[in-house]
């Protein structure tokens, strides 16, 4: 048994090191070596002495500062917006849960553009309204500014945060919360110091992927940032890499393995808070998920769950879809309106080649994903086995690398396997980066799951004679369902996304939705990458529609 | 492993290129009908080509693929990337053995350093190249194959006839103070090619003028072109030719100072080890055709070959009689960045 089980560590161990100890040990070579693998050069460390100039300072400054303030809010926000549709009586919660999830799968670039034409002070509809209502001299909101990096940041950090915590809360035996308030607590300090608290594992894991993300972000800054002239790293590195006539590769992997390190305290911060702790608020015992009555307050919550879609959805995508049918993009005449973009969509042989692609990707990726991060999640959270928290860390570092310099890590590492090994340029190639890039969510989702469940539940079933398998089935795995299928919908949209690995690591027939997007952007055709977009946003609708009547369907038959 | 230096010093740069003209004349003298034929043959048998290209979202490429397949029956491939991303991907395939690309198609100043690190082998000899403009020359490697050109982009509703830049250095004057929405002159691109070809013809003094214009720097820039048509900001900087052809219908001018246009020169070269040598040769001798050429010289790009901008729509013609006014230099790339940051900060 013991033998079995090191293996079948030692296997796991083998493979999470591939996905990502690998490419990270290509990047490692590139921060320490004055050139890119393969080339004449010297091993120094001038790329991490650069760290140190006042400009980089700057630079991590500024990300710190723009990561934490977007987080801080939006967890607030989110935390906010789980507990109306998961334990008030506020109107139409099925629906609000769907539309307040819509922001995170709408292709950034198009927001961006968006939010450009509702905020800019010059011409953007939002100062015309307000100088026209109120005749003021001076914009009221300016997008291209800190605020206004922080707020295209919400807009995709609030519904990823909420799509962690809502779930959490629905998961929660009220019993201990019906406790607190029958030996006197207000309603408040319940919420503070009983939901809140129990919610700790969820919180701060989504916290920290939430900060992590922000720090990584790309398409907020270089889009709101860069004209303010506001420098976070990961425009930075973009510069470093794209905007020299020779590449500065040492330059820009030393410094994100310097916001690596950042974040990797942050990790273990979370492990030293959680560790020794039970959360378990899923027992043997039986309970209905309490639903709080609001009265007519229940209008409030709901109108605030509405702004929030409004802003956030309606706003920038009602834009996107007006545009859609124009020959431009903001320019609304009667003489252009047009339906050819949607034509064009459809005609076009690259367009249907990429969706194959992504679909098949995405299904696979996606699924693989959560197998692999359920088995991870499992060994690290449910065992004491040796080498848990190796396991559980090296599915953490994919997580860590900014997404562009870990697509250099995947080109380096893919394309210098040996001959037996022929990876590079297929569709496995990208497979495998996905499901890299993607397991520590699934990981996260599922950790966070497994932690509400108490142990009693296992033993029970053990105790009965179910096998180990059998108790992973119809235990853990029925009552960590919903927590999986958010976590798969998680992947998939995180992988149909994707942009700087594939762009890296695609070839001639092997084009994904991601690089098509990028192609059609650069082409000057941001009304059929708004169409995508749109295409994008139906097939959210349809899965996440598909994913509640299943969760509720089982969470019925349990 | 590959031993060359990663930094394509000056004389390794200077001396690829002198090889690489030297071996074209020996090439093209020794170029027959026969041996083509024979070319074209080989070409089909291959079946397939592959072109990896920075063009990322262009359709003209596939344009002359498409022609390409109906003219010989070999079937076109393209691999789109960004410069710098085609550059680092090809390097890494070639180190690790894995050949998969036949014809790069970039600028020629990242066309040159790759030509420095050995990225392509000769083609062998191109007959249409015999029909080159005298301003583009081939050599045994590169293939001038079309010209990317700047101007300025001008809102007409915001910016009235007499009051346009008629001179670069009328972008210096107060009137545009922080109304000036430009390309990032401190990144490769655009940008830098106008930072380059100012410092040129103006000196460093235009730069510190300009800079003290507080330029507005974006660097989306299909995004920028539609900011200015939409009122945001009066003139963009520089405003490429080809991108401007596809905004008909939008309040904006192109405007071509007196000056002339800033430039950027595009080369095609066969990859090391391409996999069909022969359909890459015969790609790019059908890139030469003035069908092809035609396609390019229409979306407002400069043709390299004789015989094209006369047979180009009127509209298109009209600024591609305009003259041109520089380029930038691979050996002093560096430097004039170096220079940009230090100027615009």
């Amino acid at each position: 048994m013991l033998a079995r089980r090191t293996l079948a560590l030692a296997a796991l161990g083998l493979l999470l090191s591939f996905l990502s100890v690998y490419p990270m040990a290509m990047l490692l070579y590139g921060s320490l070596h004055s050139t890119p693998p393969g080339m004449a050069g010297e091993f120094n460390l001038a790329g991490y002495r650069a760290l140190f100039e006042r400009d980089n300072l700057q630079v991590m400054w500024n990300t710190v500062g723009i990561s934490l303030a977007k987080t801080v809010l939006s967890m607030a926000l989110a935390v906010l917006l789980a507990w109306i549709v998961a334990r008030t009586d506020t109107p139409g919660r099925g629906t609000l849960e769907v539309l307040i999830t819509l922001p995170f799968f709408i292709p950034p670039i198009l927001t961006a553009t968006a939010w450009g034409m509702l905020g800019n002070p010059q011409v953007g509809s939002i100062n015309l309204a307000w100088t026209w209502l109120t005749g003021a001299e001076k914009p009221l909101v300016n997008v291209f500014s800190w605020g206004g990096v922080v707020w295209h940041m919400m807009q995709y950090s609030t519904p990823f945060l909420f799509l962690f915590i809502v779930d959490a809360f629905r998961a929660m035996d009220p019993a201990l919360e019906e406790s607190s308030r029958m030996a006197g607590a207000s309603r408040t300090r319940t919420f503070f110091g009983i939901t809140l608290a129990l919610m700790l594992p969820v919180t701060t894991s989504a916290f920290i992927l939430s900060f992590i993300r922000g720090i990584e972000s790309f398409e907020s800054p270089v889009f709101f940032g860069t004209p303010a002239k506001i420098e976070v790293m990961t425009t930075k590195i973009y510069h470093l890499i794209h905007h020299q006539s020779q590449p500065q590769y040492q330059a820009a992997t030393a410094l994100a393995f310097a916001a690596m390190a950042l974040m990797f305290l942050l990790v273990v911060w979370q492990w030293r808070v959680l560790g020794g702790r039970s959360f378990s608020t899923v027992t043997g015992k039986g309970y209905s998920p309490n639903v709080m009555r609001l009265g007519r307050l229940r209008w409030l919550t709901f109108g605030i769950c509405v702004t929030f879609f409004l802003l956030t959805v309606a706003l920038p995508v009602g834009q996107l879809l007006l545009s859609s049918f124009f020959q431009f993009f903001g320019f609304y005449q009667r003489d252009m309106l047009t339906l050819d973009h949607y034509r064009n969509v459809w005609a076009s042989r690259e367009v249907w080649r990429a969706l194959g692609n992504t679909m098949l990707l995405g299904l696979m990726g996606a699924t693989a994903t959560m197998v692999l991060g359920g088995i991870v999640a499992y060994v690290a959270g449910r065992t004491r086995w040796r080498g848990r928290r190796l396991i559980d860390a090296l599915a953490w570092l994919p997580w860590l690398m900014p997404g562009m310099v870990l697509g250099i890590g995947f080109l380096w590492g893919f394309a210098m396997l040996p001959g037996w090994m022929p990876l590079y340029g297929t569709l496995w190639a990208l497979l495998l980066a996905y499901v890299a890039l993607a397991t520590p969510v699934a990981v996260r989702v599922m950790t966070s799951a497994y932690a509400q469940l108490s142990f009693d539940l296992e033993e029970c079933s053990r105790v009965h004679g179910a096998s180990w398998w059998q108790t992973l089935w119809r235990i853990l795995v029925a009552l960590a369902w919903p927590a999986f299928a958010v976590g798969w919908v998680l992947a998939f949209f995180g992988i149909m996304r994707e942009l700087s690995a594939s762009i890296l690591l695609y070839s001639a027939g092997t084009e994904v939705l991601s690089v098509v997007m990028l192609k059609m952007w650069s082409g000057g055709k941001p009304e059929e990458v708004s169409v995508i977009g749109l295409f994008m946003m139906v097939l959210v609708l349809v899965f996440r529609w598909l994913q509640l009547v299943l969760i509720r369907r089982r969470i019925s038959t349990l | 492993m590959d031993t060359r230096s990663p930094r394509a010093p000056r004389r390794a740069v200077l001396g690829a290129i002198a090889a690489a003209t030297l071996a074209a004349a020996r090439s093209a003298a020794a170029q027959t009908d026969a041996e083509w034929l024979r070319v074209v043959a080989a070409a089909r048998k291959e079946g397939r080509m592959t072109l990896y290209t920075s063009g990322v979202g262009s359709t003209f490429h596939k344009d002359v693929g498409r022609l390409f397949e109906q003219k010989y029956g070999i079937r076109f491939e393209v691999l789109e990337a960004r410069a710098s991303e085609l550059r680092e991907r090809i390097r890494s395939e070639q180190v690790a053995g894995r050949f998969l690309g036949d014809v790069h198609h970039n600028g020629a100043t990242t066309t040159a350093l790759m030509l420095a690190d050995g990225n392509f082998q000769p083609h062998g000899g191109i007959p249409n190249a015999a029909r080159l403009l005298p301003a583009y020359v081939a050599d045994d490697v590169r293939v001038p194959s079309n010209v990317q050109s700047y101007g300025l982009l001008v809102n007409r509703n915001l910016v009235k006839p007499g009051e346009a830049p008629r001179s670069w250095k009328d972008l210096l004057d107060p009137r545009w103070k922080g109304r000036i929405l430009s390309d990032d002159l401190r990144a490769l691109g655009g940008g830098s090619v106008f930072f380059f070809v100012m410092h040129d013809a103006f000196g460093p003094d235009f730069h510190e003028r300009l800079a003290a214009q507080n330029l507005v720097f974006s660097r989306d820039i299909r995004n920028d072109e539609r900011r200015v048509a939409r009122g945001e900001f009066p003139i963009y900087i520089p405003q490429l030719l080809p991108y401007f052809t596809q905004l008909k219908g939008l309040p904006v001018d192109f405007i071509v100072p007196q000056e002339g246009r800033p430039y950027v020169r595009f080369d095609l070269a066969v990859l090391r080890n391409a996999p069909n040598p022969n359909a890459a040769r015969l790609f790019i001798h059908h890139f030469l055709d003035v069908e092809s050429q035609l396609v390019y010289a229409n979306a407002g790009f400069d043709p390299t070959m004789q015989g094209v901008v006369d047979r180009a729509s009127l509209e298109v013609r009209a600024l591609l009689d305009t003259k041109v006014m520089g380029t930038t230099v691979v050996e002093r790339q560096n430097a004039m960045l170096e220079l940009a940051k230090r100027i615009y900060k």
